[in-house]
Order: C-alpha cells, then structure tokens, then sequence
C-alpha cells in the first residue's frame, strides 16, 4: 500500500505514515504536547527529508491540537488572555526562527544546533519533572496529602513590570515571562518542527505557576497560533509542506488525540507528568547517543 | 556538454563504420502516479551490418541511463570536543542524480580506461563539472557514489543479455525516489575498446494527475497552499473532536 508524496517526491507505505500520526496524536491529547518532537525524528528516521519533515509535523500538530484544544475548551480549561499574550511572543520567535533556520541549514549545522540545544533542555526539564512527580506519587501513597508542588520564590519575577491579572488562571503576574515563554518557543517551533509543548508546559507549571487543569488548553491554544503561521511560512519561503504527507498525519494524529485526552482523563496530574518526564528524557537520551556515538559512516549526504 | 558533442560526432561518423547499432526504449515516458513504487523500462536493440561468422566476444554492449543532473552536498563528520558534528563539505555539481550502467561484460575488458573516462561510462568515471571544497574532493565523491548506490539511485551491473548473436536487452529499473526530468538513454557498440557506434534517446519523468497538480500549487501559489493546508488541518482537527465527542 504505497502513496506517492509530491512535494517530498518519494513513495511511502501509508500505512506506517497513519500509524505514526496515531501514536504520536495519542500522546499529543494525553499529554496536552503537540508530539512534535517525536514526530519529525520519526518522520526523517523513515527518510523523509528533514526539510519536508520538520514543515509538514506542523500540519499533524495544528490538526491534532485543535482536536484537543476543543475538548478543553468545553471544559473551560482555557486561559485564551494567556495563550494570547505568549502567542504575541510566539509570532516574533517563529519570524527569527525561520531566518535561522536558513542560515544553519546553509552552514549544515542544523542536525548539531537541534541537538546540543534539545539535550540539556529536555534533560534538565526531564529531572525536575521526574524528581517532582515521583515524590508527590510517593507522598500520595505513603497516605499524606499529596505535597502542593513545592513553591520555589521567583521574587524576580513578581519583580518585573506590565502586570496583568490572568483571570482563568487565577495570576496577578508581569506579562514578560509569558512572552519570553512564548518567543522562545515560537523560535524552536521554525527551527525543529515542534509545537514546543514540552517546554510550555512545564514553564507554565513551574515558572508562571499556572493551575495544572488550565495548562494544557492554553498550551495547545497557543501552540495552534504558533503552527499555523509557521505552516504559511515554511510554505511560501521553503516550499517544504506536503500535503498528501500532511493528510495522512492528521487522520492519524487526531484519532490518536482524542483516544489520548480519554486516557489522560483517567490518570492524575503526578502520573501524567511522571509519564511525560520519561519521555521526555527517552528523547535526550537518544539524541545523546547520536552526539556522542561514533557514527558508522563519516560522510552524510545533504541537501544543496 | 563535452560527452553530447562526441555523441553527436559519432552519429555522423557511424555511418562509414561496418557495424551499425539499432536500438530502442520500452518507454520514453514515465509519469509518477499516487501509487508509483518504481516500475521497469527495458533497453533493447540489434547490431547490424555484422559480418558472418565473426567471434562475438569481441563486440561488447554498454546501456547507460542518465538522471538530470544535480547539485550533491556531501558532509564529513569529525570529533570536536567529544561531539561528531558535520565539520567538512564538498559541493559536487553537475553529477547525474539517476545512474544506471550495464554491460555485457566487466567494463575493465570492454576498454581501456581513457574511453570510459571519455564517455563517464562507469561510477568510478563519473567525474562532478565543479567542485566546491578546501580539500582533496575525492572521498567525498567516494562518499556520494556510496550512498547514491546504497538508495539505488546509482547501478552498475553486467546485466546487458544477448537473445542472439546481434540482438541484446537489458532492463533498468528505475526506483520510486527518483528526481523528475529529461534522462537519457546511450547504448554504446564498443569493438576491440573502441566506441563502434552510439545511440542516445531521451527519456522524461514527470508527475502526473493529481500529483503535478498538487506540486504546482505548491510552487505557483505558495501562501495558497500554505492556508489550503492550515484549513485542512483546522477542520480535519475540529471535525474529529465533533465526532469523538465524549460521552459524559
């Protein structure tokens, strides 16, 4: 059962493309991440080029966000002030994303800057996640009340100007962090073809102290702002989205989310971080690995 | 350049030569559709004007299909600091992006080495127009050869069949990555190691369908089909939570 993709050029067995939509949408809706970073390692791993891989993922992440974003919408577990103020961020960062990616794509650094910059995040964000899952899963089972996560004072950041109270979050905090959050991510998202929920949703929870219920709505709304502008950009300077390819992935992805935000719906808050931060520090492992393996052959062929 | 004014050269010299070559293409068109998975052409032709009861080892057939030709970057990796990272490059232009050789036999008994450097007829021959590069080119052209024979791109094989004394066939399969264009088709007589006679024939790939239209949007219209895929994807996301509305 092959298709043929146009933009890509090549054939593929479709279905592995939709069952890769449909694992990687499953943990998208249970953990409220676009999967990106999942997704176009997979992609290139199947030998898609990385190009037409890292702006076609955005296809797979807006389709099975949104699939997401409106089931929490029902449940109102959107901060849509929050998500608007980190997407002003986000659409700066994808601007300045896109142009670096021109310029490492020409050096042939983009395989090395994806990886050394992804290692020590996911690591680092990894740990704190385990560390703390783990102890509140301890606590909840040695029969304590489980632990409120322990607050650890941002003084600085309740020092900084431009405040503003973010209602659903219940937050009286200064909009930079949310927009540093937001640029930041934007960035990643034009360079690697991720949504960047990995990184939001721990900054949120950790760094803006955002309730853990609103978390995921307004990652995922802020994400779908970031993926679709970046999808229009990486269509008109790069040439890079293939829609066939893209298709495949969305029916794939969005199934697997909604099967996602069910079984996230049984799991409590600690078990879904715990999950999350293995993953998490599965990826940082095996991007390691990559770095620091040597490779069985020296010379790779790239594009022009 | 060079190799297509030594074909045209050879087509107004065979003419006086004894043997004349006479072949042809099962297809002159290959049009890549949404199952195309890579598909067969077959090369086929006759030697004529052949004296009788000449031995035939000393007539030889090369068939060679030539993709366009392309830019290949080729990247070497060095330790830096306990890291590998992509350290050195070589920009070879002007390679074939599709290389198909067969021959009757080895091409080191065909002939001597400057006649298949003449007409790039073997990889090893396959020399880049330009190079772009600080170092010595050649383990990267190494490289490049390597990887292009490791995804089928690149072929060299002894797979030119004679049915009889004069008629002989080979089959080139043409795999489902390959880069639309104009290719071409050479059969080469060589006797006694020396081009007798040559045929070139173009041969074009394309999209076809659906597929060429897709491709041209892309192109054409790119924030077009920049927002026909966002709304793909917004309303695929959207209808499917509609769908698996939960229960509760």
């Amino acid at each position: 059962m092959e298709i043929y993709l146009p933009i890509a050029e090549m054939s593929v067995q479709w279905i592995v493309i939709l069952g890769m939509g449909l694992g990687v949408g499953f943990l998208s809706g249970l953990f409220g991440v676009g999967g990106g970073f999942l997704l176009t390692p997979l992609l290139v791993f199947y030998g898609i080029p990385s190009g037409v891989a890292v702006a076609t993922t955005l296809s797979h992440i807006t389709a099975s966000s949104i699939s997401g974003a409106v089931t929490q919408w029902k449940k109102r577990a959107i901060d849509f002030k929050m998500a608007g103020v980190m997407l002003a961020g986000g659409l700066v960062g994808t601007g300045v994303g896109v142009w670096l990616f021109a310029i490492m794509r020409r050096a042939g650094q983009m395989d090395l800057v994806v990886s050394l910059t992804y290692v020590p995040m996911l690591g680092i964000i990894g740990g704190i996640m385990l560390r703390e899952s783990l102890r509140t899963l301890r606590a909840r089972r040695s029969g304590n009340a489980p632990a409120r996560i322990h607050p650890v004072n941002h003084v600085w950041i309740h020092g900084l100007p431009l405040k503003a109270r973010f209602r659903q979050s219940r937050l009286y905090i200064s909009v930079i962090p949310p927009i540093v959050i937001g640029f930041l991510v934007g960035a990643m998202s034009a360079i690697m073809g991720v949504g960047g929920g990995f990184i939001i949703i721990p900054a949120m929870i950790y760094l803006l102290r955002m309730p853990t219920n609103v978390v995921i709505g307004t990652s995922l709304v802020q994400i779908i702002g970031v993926a679709i502008v970046t999808t229009l950009l990486q269509a008109t300077s790069n040439y890079a989205v293939d829609i066939v390819l893209a298709a495949i992935l969305v029916v794939g992805g969005v199934v697997g989310a909604q099967f996602g935000v069910r079984a996230g719906a049984k799991l409590r808050g600690e078990q879904i971080r715990f999950l999350l931060a293995l993953l998490v520090l599965a990826v940082a492992l095996r991007l390691l690995w990559g770095l620091v393996v040597t490779p069985a052959d020296f010379y790779s062929i790239g594009g022009s | 350049m060079r190799r297509a004014v030594l074909l045209a050269f050879l087509f107004l010299a065979s003419p006086a030569a004894a043997e004349q070559l006479v072949s042809g293409v099962s297809q002159d068109l290959i049009q890549i559709t949404s199952t195309y998975k890579g598909s067969d052409i077959v090369v086929f032709g006759a030697i004529e004007g052949q004296e009788p009861g000449e031995p035939r080892t000393r007539r030889d057939i090369v068939v060679v299909v030539r993709g366009p030709e392309s830019d290949i970057t080729v990247r070497r990796r060095d330790r830096v600091a306990g890291v590998w990272i992509n350290h050195d490059a070589a920009k070879l232009s002007g390679m074939p992006a599709y290389y198909f050789l067969a021959s009757s036999r080895p091409l080191k008994d065909i002939a001597p080495q400057n006649a298949l450097t003449h007409y790039s007829i073997g990889l090893q021959n396959l020399q880049p127009d330009t190079v772009h590069s600080h170092h010595d080119y050649e383990p990267f052209r190494q490289a490049a050869l390597r990887h292009l024979t490791k995804d089928k791109l690149y072929t060299e094989t002894g797979g030119v069949e004679f049915l009889s004394e004069t008629l002989f066939r080979a089959h080139v399969p043409v795999p489902a990555g390959v880069a639309r264009g104009q290719y071409k088709v050479e059969v080469y007589l060589f006797r006694d190691g020396e081009v007798q006679s040559a045929q070139s024939t173009p041969l074009f790939i394309d999209q076809t369908g659906l597929e060429r239209r897709l491709y041209n949007f892309a192109h054409n219209q790119p924030f077009g089909y920049g927002l026909a895929a966002v709304a793909m994807a917004v309303i695929m996301g959207w209808i499917s939570s509609l769908l698996f509305r939960r229960p509760t």
